[in-house]
């Protein structure tokens, strides 16, 4: 489909002129010239510290290394999914809670809302990982990564929900109030699968928010692949290599999330946008 | 055109006493009332701002009131509740820009109301709405998303979702003012089939032919208020005030 607009740049600025190709072309050059210089800058400074010796990298040679690693992303994997589901529920509560007719528990659920937006991530999990216990609440430390984490993302998400909600057309609750649906059913089966609808990407950066979090797992000792990165660097003190293996992991798991995200950003309009911009609104 | 003669007989299904509205300084609405009794027509137009598309919502009470009194079947019309919404499901409603369910397939949007308000059995409701669609024409869509189908298309879904649930009355909120001249002529088919078939039905519309055709009872709004009320022949050929003749002079000169 190359004849419509197929995205937000097409939209946004005319097609470009021969002047404007050619700025960009040289524009481009020199930007990838300058890149290739850092990048061989980097690795001389590397080559120049040493840590380009094979000792560093030989290690990513054995099985061991790859399942101890292999074990980490699991325990990653596990706990982000954890985290993501405790953070959309708490999201939703707080989103309904926003948004109802009582005008008390809107405003405890924007003050809940602020107080976990405005707080750093490692401060709830330093309230999980000390001030429950002497509280004399005893938890696994996978419940003391994932409850914080998902916590402080619940905001967000409850925030990113409403504006879903309310981004869906008034007339679509008027189809269903003249039918004689009331409003849990309406919200529960007109508005809400929509509001979703319009909300998964912004969801899904949020998610990408969560497993970057999810690294404080270290100040527990869960083993997630931050963790178990640790332990390998300071078993054969090859601190640069497998940062940067892990690095590349991580940024592995975020680049298919954005990608899920995208897929699904370009399936919606299809299927939902098309219709109300076809309609004029009365 | 049959006209039907003995509607005063008739029970009224629809009924304004006293109607006021306003929005802020604005009065809307001026002291509005209206019976519509079972099996008529009754069409209202008038000038753009004239009250006409708000009236016709007040009676599913899309929009509220300021005072007086409206009835459905006799009931009083409730401000909140279960109540209203049962009085809801009596009377379906039409809009312009269609509004049906987005995320839903088309089947989907007509039984939505039969399953979740009447508790109407799954395959009933489906087996039921396949027949209104095919009635209205457009059976073969039923798997596809609303977004996929012709303005037209989607406008006679909508009528077949009011259907489906039985209602005493169906309000039309210019249903025809958002489509492509050529899609005009198969939603006014499925209507006036109704109104052939004894559906009682109230339309905000600027089909002045169609009115002419098919309504009972033609309603003159301006300003908020009612101006004229009269047969359709009557009002189109001696419309008795000024006003109206101003209306129908300015829409005759295109």
């Amino acid at each position: 489909m190359r004849d419509a607009r197929t995205n937000i740049r097409d939209a946004l600025y005319e097609e470009p002129g021969p002047i404007t190709k050619r700025y960009t072309a040289v524009g481009t050059a020199i930007s990838l010239a300058a890149l290739a210089v850092l990048a061989a800058a980097v690795v001389r400074q590397f080559y120049i510290n040493g840590q380009l010796a094979p000792r560093y990298w030989t290690i990513f040679f054995r099985w061991t290394t790859w399942r101890f690693l292999g074990q980490g992303l699991l325990g990653t994997l596990r706990a982000a999914a954890m985290a993501g589901v405790v953070t959309f529920i708490l999201g939703f509560i707080l989103m309904t809670g926003r948004i109802c007719n009582y005008r008390i528990l809107r405003l405890i659920a924007t003050a809940i809302i602020d107080f976990v937006r405005g707080v750093p991530t490692l401060l709830f999990i330093y309230f999980f990982f000390l001030v429950l216990p002497q509280l004399g609440i005893r938890l696994d430390a996978f419940w003391k990564v994932t409850l914080p984490v998902g916590i402080s993302a619940c905001g967000v998400v409850a925030e990113v929900l409403r504006s879903g909600v309310n981004a869906v057309p008034i007339g679509q609750k008027e189809a269903a109030y003249s039918l004689g649906m009331r409003e849990t059913g309406i919200f529960l089966k007109v508005v809400f699968p929509q509001a979703i609808r319009y909300v998964i990407p912004a969801l899904i950066s949020e998610l990408v928010i969560v497993v970057k979090d999810t690294t404080f797992a270290y100040v527990v000792n869960f083993p997630d692949l931050m963790q178990n990165a640790k332990v390998l660097i300071s078993n054969y003190d090859a601190m640069l290599s497998v940062y940067l293996v892990v690095a590349v992991i991580y940024i592995l798991i975020n680049f298919l999330l954005n990608r899920l995200s995208d897929t699904i950003a370009k399936q919606r309009p299809r299927t939902l946008a098309a219709a109300e911009l076809k309609g004029p609104t009365a | 055109m049959e006209k039907k003669n003995k509607m005063q007989d008739q029970l009224p299904v629809i009924e304004l006493k006293h109607v006021d509205k306003h929005y802020g300084q604005l009065h809307v609405l001026k002291d509005i009332n209206l019976t519509v009794r079972r099996g008529e027509v009754v069409v209202i137009i008038g000038p753009s701002g004239s009250g006409k598309s708000t009236l016709c919502r007040t009676i599913n009470r899309l929009e509220t009131i300021d005072s007086g009194e409206i009835l459905i079947t006799g009931e009083p019309l409730p401000k909140e509740g279960k109540d209203l919404a049962r009085l809801r499901a009596r009377v379906g409603m039409v809009f312009q820009s269609f509004n049906l369910f987005a995320h839903k397939t088309i089947l989907d949007n007509v039984t939505l109301g039969p399953t979740d308000v009447l508790r109407v059995p799954k395959a009933k409701a489906r087996e039921e709405a396949m027949q209104l669609l095919k009635r209205v024409g457009v059976d073969s869509q039923a798997a596809k998303l609303p977004a996929k189908l012709s303005g037209g298309q989607q406008q006679r879904v909508a009528i077949a979702r009011s259907l489906a649930m039985h209602p005493e009355a169906i309000l039309f909120d210019e249903p025809t003012s958002a489509l492509d001249p050529e899609m005009i002529g198969e939603v006014l088919e499925v209507m006036t089939e109704l109104a052939q078939e004894g559906m009682t039905m109230v339309m905000v519309t600027h089909e002045m032919n169609f009115a002419r055709r098919v309504a009972d009872r033609v309603i003159f709004m301006d300003a908020g208020s009612i101006i004229e009320e009269n047969s359709p022949d009557e009002f189109f050929d001696h419309p008795a005030t000024q006003r109206a003749k101003d209306f129908l002079n300015s829409i005759k000169d295109h």
